[in-house]
């Protein structure tokens, strides 16, 4: 049966300009932020200015192997909203043209549906993911002066925390999609929340974590996954205490990641099974 | 053998009662046509008898089994409007439908193309298309795989008048294979011409079905005509077993109970009270009329 269900998503998509086009401007956008914050360091480093010096003494080089991964997973995630976009584009066009009720007339059962969609969201984080990964590399390899005696997949465990916030975010974007039915809305929603609320909300809770003694920001849908990759370490030395008990938060967040994913799924298939379609 | 019973079905929007336990089989081989006023339940029946909405209270059988999904990948299905992928050919949607249902292959998909006269415009997206052209394509993902029962909500919508007779010519066709052709409609004169049983919906209650014959045909009536026919109305009154008349363009229409009228006997009734008749008809009533009737307010 799933195999059904991955041909089918196959069709659907395979002739889907919309969806590769924006899938190409996401492939276009992470080489785009890395590259231009890369080139940026390196014309500081570069400078004879003291400034710059000192900005080379302090930062060493972020974007060398092995701490490539990790900077550019950072950057990249920024721009989970470009592959959001076609994930709720995937959903609420199935709403539009009323093909998810054609899809179950024509034999699927309800929960085939959403496997189908948990498959295509699954397969848009392993492009974007991809994608995440030249990045890394290309510019890794371009930034590593000297590969002598450097573990290069080091820190190869951000890809796997990549694709993870990846998945969680886009699973968030489906849900929304799902509940909405209107791309236009839900797009507005995602970004407003993921771009202005959840910011507020999180600085919202960092204050009063000071009274509550708990950050309950930290625990807020989008920040959970957020906190997977937190600031590289020779950025983050700016905020030295703060970034490393962020890092040594990382596995307490795959855990809340995992789950948060696993409800979001869940209650997609629950509300497709028990809504009128 | 019975392909769809269903049973006491209920179904409420708010406070709107969509389906008030309605109930009536589905006989195998049969061109099936559910009519009713807009709003009288038609599309909210054929959407619960496809699993897409949820019945309140009721249920159905598919086949004398309870209904499941394989059920459905056998039924050739049109809800509605056509509800297919916009930006994908005509051949790329057959094969969704195709991967889905399980029903044809390559093959079949070209074949019911040619069938439905859109062979030409195969390659053509979805989105291109004319009103009609949509139509067309949505009945041929029905018809793909030639399967058994087929349910058409409305199928000759945005149709021009060849379309809708070539639609027509494609029921009757089904039906002389066999095939089990369930279509709910607006256009009476199309249902009469194709249908065999109906089910006749108003405001979710099931008022009339059976076999098209049974349904249009609950009271025998005879149209009399008369040079006086005032006189004829009161010499008519006097008539045993008549249940009511009306006036129409043709004459005078005289009601009975099924079975139980006799021109012959009219016409000595009338001529002993001293009248000659001008016209003496027996009138089969027509679909249209009968439905107006039973869904007047």
């Amino acid at each position: 049966m799933i195999s059904n269900i991955i041909k089918t998503e196959w069709l659907k998509l395979k002739h889907y300009k919309a969806f590769w086009v924006l899938l190409s401007v996401t492939a276009i956008s992470y080489p785009g932020i890395n590259g231009i914050a890369y080139y940026a360091f390196m014309d500081s480093i570069d400078a004879k200015s003291q400034s710059g010096q000192l900005v080379k003494m302090l930062l060493g080089n972020p974007f060398a192997f092995p701490q490539s991964f990790h900077t550019t997973a950072y950057l990249s995630s920024f721009f989970t909203f470009i592959p959001a976009i076609v994930v709720i584009m995937l959903i609420t066009n199935e709403y539009l043209f009323k093909t998810h009720r054609q899809n179950i007339i024509d034999g699927w059962k309800k929960n085939n549906f959403i496997w189908g969609k948990f498959i295509s969201v699954f397969l848009v984080t392993l492009i974007v993911t991809l994608f995440y990964l030249a990045v890394a590399s290309i510019i890794g390899t371009l930034a590593t002066k000297e590969m002598a005696g450097i573990n290069i997949f080091e820190k190869a465990n951000y890809i796997g925390l990549f694709s993870l916030q990846v998945f969680c975010q886009l699973s968030i974007a489906f849900l929304l999609g799902l509940l909405i039915r209107k791309a236009f809305i839900a797009y507005g929603i995602y970004i407003f929340y993921s771009f202005i609320l959840e910011n507020i909300l999180s600085g919202f809770f960092r204050v009063k974590s000071k009274k509550w003694g708990v950050d309950y920001g930290h625990y807020l849908p989008f920040e959970i996954s957020d906190r997977l990759i937190p600031l590289p370490p020779s950025i983050g030395k700016f905020n030295e205490a703060d970034n490393k008990l962020a890092i040594a938060a990382i596995d307490s967040h795959v855990v809340y990641t995992l789950v948060l994913t696993l409800f979001v799924w869940l209650l997609s298939f629950y509300i497709f099974k028990k809504r009128d379609l | 053998m019975t392909v769809l019973e269903i049973n006491a079905i209920s179904k409420s929007y708010g406070k709107i009662k969509a389906l008030d336990a309605v109930s009536f089989s589905i006989p195998q081989g049969s061109v099936f046509g559910l009519l009713g006023p807009n709003g009288s339940g038609k599309t909210t029946m054929l959407s619960i008898i496809l699993d897409v909405l949820q019945a309140d209270k009721g249920g159905y059988k598919w086949f004398g089994q309870p209904p499941s999904y394989q059920h459905r990948k056998k039924i050739g299905s049109l809800l509605e409007t056509p509800n297919l992928y916009h930006y994908l050919t005509a051949v790329q949607n057959l094969r969704i439908t195709q991967s889905i249902s399980g029903r044809g292959n390559e093959d079949d998909i070209h074949a019911v193309l040619e069938k439905v006269n859109l062979h030409e415009r195969k390659n053509s997206r979805f989105s291109t298309y004319s009103l009609g052209m949509k139509q067309r394509l949505a009945i041929a993902a029905a018809l793909l795989g030639d399967p058994a029962v087929l349910v058409l909500d409305e199928p000759t919508n945005g149709l021009d008048p060849v379309g809708i007779a070539e639609i027509r010519n494609l029921i009757k066709g089904l039906s002389d294979h066999g095939h089990t052709v369930i279509m709910a409609s607006h256009l009476l004169d199309e249902v009469e011409k194709v249908c065999d049983h109906v089910a006749i919906l108003k405001r979710g209650k099931l008022i009339a079905s059976g076999a098209v014959e049974s349904v249009l045909s609950a009271e025998d009536c005879i149209v009399v005509n008369a040079a006086d026919q005032v006189l004829l109305e009161d010499c008519i009154n006097g008539y045993p077993g008549l249940i009511r008349m009306s006036r129409s363009a043709e004459g005078i229409e005289c009601y009975f109970a099924k079975g139980t009228s006799s021109a012959e006997q009219i016409n000595r009734f009338c001529h002993e009270k001293g009248l000659v008749l001008s016209q003496l008809v027996s009138k089969k009533k027509r679909l249209e009329e009968k439905f107006f009737e039973l869904t007047a307010e």
